[in-house]
């Protein structure tokens, strides 16, 4: 009952905070130099074609007017036209939203399942050579910006070495209709095993490229955590039962660290949307963020607005869901009733 | 019968400061089903002795352990490490000073109580664990196991923890149960009646129990012989009722004067260091085992 309840009161909190992005997102995209008109049409356009445009697109009406038209299309689900595609920015969205879920997913994960037993290894052979592997491993992936590794990787995995593919998400020879937009889902569906072993190859490098920074985080952070639990009574308690050292690092450390964890791990995990700007540029990863990049370059107003409001929504549902857990993971937090904390 | 028995114990920790040495040397025994206490003051030694008994000393590595110390017979120092283990847990147990923080805190009771059982019973079924884990926390008089099995340690009082962690102490019938100032954490009434309890339950069940704590009082309560430990050092041994009616040695005179008294007259300071302190032990015959 109570996890319903935090869920719907965060849900509410979301929306406001969705409207007041929306607000932001406008205006900044109204303030910055530059006609979009102009951007749009190309040096050789005549002024009455550009103020044409600009009578089309409202640009001359005050901005609060112009904001509130915005939402009125935007309760009908309509997000306006793109300048740059030409399209409705709900079908570009549409079309390039996977691309970029489905790596910033396979980050995500590549974070926790690599993460989290680096750091519950580091804690239960500190200050032994396991530990001090972890923690340079992990200190070099925080030490350098996404695009930084991404760069690396393409270099030496792509380039020299020849592992993997260096851009796009499938190779030219491959045809699979998209149903969800995954690749690594579609071509199940069509059931095609060559084409989903070449969509993962091509996934390979961009999402290490954006998990490494979150692997280290979340080893660092599982191994403080787990360290301070190893000096709990409990511990000490499991180990008087004689209780198993591996046993009692996963079980009995683990679990109460992973509670004080998980924030940080959400945190760093909806910080993925915006290293992934930069990581889809380097790879050419037909995803949202790089038609963020583009739209942005071009002034593209409906887009920039559309684009914006969709990874803040994505951000604010990770939250939720971090939320969502940290309540289910937290049995005190979870029972709570009043009196007692 | 002898269960225990330490001979010249030593115990040097390494710091970066140099080796500290923290036991000096301690000799003591407990027969089968005994109860023995071990008195003195926060940093005597009490505690670590302890540890060492469990085996939990000897995996850290700037502890270096010197003398013997037999279990049933066996030198611990002769066991690996996974033996060591094996014993924890079954052959003895021990129950901490804090039992609310002691249960480990994202758990139920009954899923720990469980895990416990295992060690005893590997692959003992969920209803059976749970069955067993009823019944013994009835005999710690716990009147509804059910619901206790199913909260969480926040959710119990401190008195209620206790009682579950003397039931899951005693739960694979250890020959050896070692409790380190059991209870301190909790208030007097509550902590007087668990000891009762756990004092009836290793009765009828023959454990041997070495007892630690400064709290004269209850030692006296509890313990059929008691030891007074100074600075790493056995000081006085014997009989309790002997030890506690003719202290001899100047530090256990000193500590029985420190005990507070309803007819007031406040505490007298027991120096830090005193030369008389230092005097050789005073080991009572009477009555068995010294």
């Amino acid at each position: 009952m109570r996890v319903v309840w935090a869920f719907l009161r965060r849900t509410g909190t979301a929306l406001l905070v969705l409207f007041g992005v929306s607000i932001l997102i406008f205006v900044i995209a109204r303030v910055i130099p530059g006609d979009p008109a102009r951007v749009a049409l190309g040096p050789n356009a005549t002024a009455d074609q550009v103020a044409a445009l600009r009578l089309a697109l409202r640009l001359d009406d005050p901005v609060p007017l112009q904001y509130l038209h915005y939402m009125a299309g935007l309760v009908r689900g309509d997000l306006g036209i793109s300048l740059y595609t030409n399209r409705p920015v709900t079908t570009d969205i549409a079309q390039f939203l996977p691309a970029s879920l489905e790596l910033i997913f396979t980050a995500g994960l590549l974070m926790v399942a690599i993460g989290l037993p680096l750091g519950i290894i580091a804690a239960r052979f500190r200050g032994r050579w396991p530990d001090h592997v972890v923690r340079v491993v992990s200190l070099t992936g925080v030490s350098a910006p996404s695009f930084v590794w991404a760069v690396a990787f393409m270099l030496i995995f792509g380039y020299w070495l020849k592992w993997f593919p260096i851009s796009q998400r499938l190779h030219d020879s491959f045809q699979v209709a998209p149903v969800t937009g995954f690749l690594l889902i579609d071509t199940l569906l069509a059931g095609d095993g060559a084409a989903w072993r070449d969509a993962a190859r091509h996934l390979v490098l961009p999402a290490f490229a954006l998990a490494l920074a979150g692997i280290g985080q979340a080893a660092r952070l599982t191994r403080a955590n787990m360290i301070e639990t190893y000096d709990r009574p409990y511990i000490e308690m499991a180990r008087a039962f004689g209780f198993a050292p591996g046993r009692i690092a996963r079980r009995y450390a683990f679990r109460p660290s992973l509670i004080p964890s998980l924030t940080i791990i959400g945190l760093d995990f909806a910080a993925m949307l915006g290293s992934a700007f930069l990581v889809e540029q380097v790879f050419g990863w037909p995803g949202l963020s790089r038609y963020g990049v583009q739209v942005i370059l071009r002034k593209d107003l409906n887009a920039i607005v559309g684009t914006v409001l969709v990874i803040a929504a994505m951000f604010i549902l990770v939250n939720i869901i971090v939320d969502l857990l940290t309540v289910l993971f937290n049995p005190r937090i979870r029972l709570a009733k009043g009196g007692k904390a | 019968m002898t269960l225990l028995s330490i001979r010249d114990l030593k115990l040097t920790f390494r710091l970066w400061s140099g080796p500290v040495e923290v036991l000096h040397g301690i000799s003591l025994a407990i027969g089968k089903g005994e109860r023995v206490a071990l008195v003195g003051e926060s940093g005597s030694g009490k505690s670590v002795t302890a540890r060492i008994i469990l085996g939990l000393l000897q995996e850290q590595r700037n502890a270096r352990i010197s003398g013997t110390v037999e279990f049933e017979g066996r030198d611990l120092a002769r066991l690996s490490a996974r033996e060591r283990m094996s014993m924890r847990g079954r052959a003895m147990s021990m129950i901490f000073q804090d039992p609310t923080s002691s249960l480990n805190p994202v758990y139920r009771i009954g899923p720990q109580f469980r895990e416990v059982l295992d060690r005893g019973s590997p692959g003992i079924s969920a209803a059976e664990a749970r069955a067993r884990a009823a019944q013994m926390l009835a005999e710690v008089s716990i009147r509804e196991p059910d619901r206790v099995l199913d909260s969480y340690p926040f959710q119990l009082s401190g008195g209620m923890n206790q009682r579950v962690m003397i039931a899951m102490a005693l739960a694979n019938r250890p020959a050896l149960l070692l409790a380190d100032e059991p209870g301190t954490a909790l208030d007097v009434t509550v902590q007087a009646q668990t000891l009762d309890l756990m004092r009836g339950l290793v009765a009828d069940h023959g454990t041997a129990v070495l007892f630690i704590s400064h709290n004269l009082g209850v030692v006296r309560e509890f313990a059929d012989r008691t030891y007074v430990i100074y600075r790493g050092r056995i000081v006085e041994s014997g009989p309790t009722a002997a030890v506690f009616g003719d202290p001899r040695h100047a530090y256990t005179r000193a500590l029985m004067a420190a005990q507070p008294r309803l007819t007031g007259g406040g505490l007298p300071d027991i120096p830090e260091r005193d030369p008389a302190f230092d005097a050789p032990a005073i080991h009572h015959a009477a009555g068995g085992a010294a």
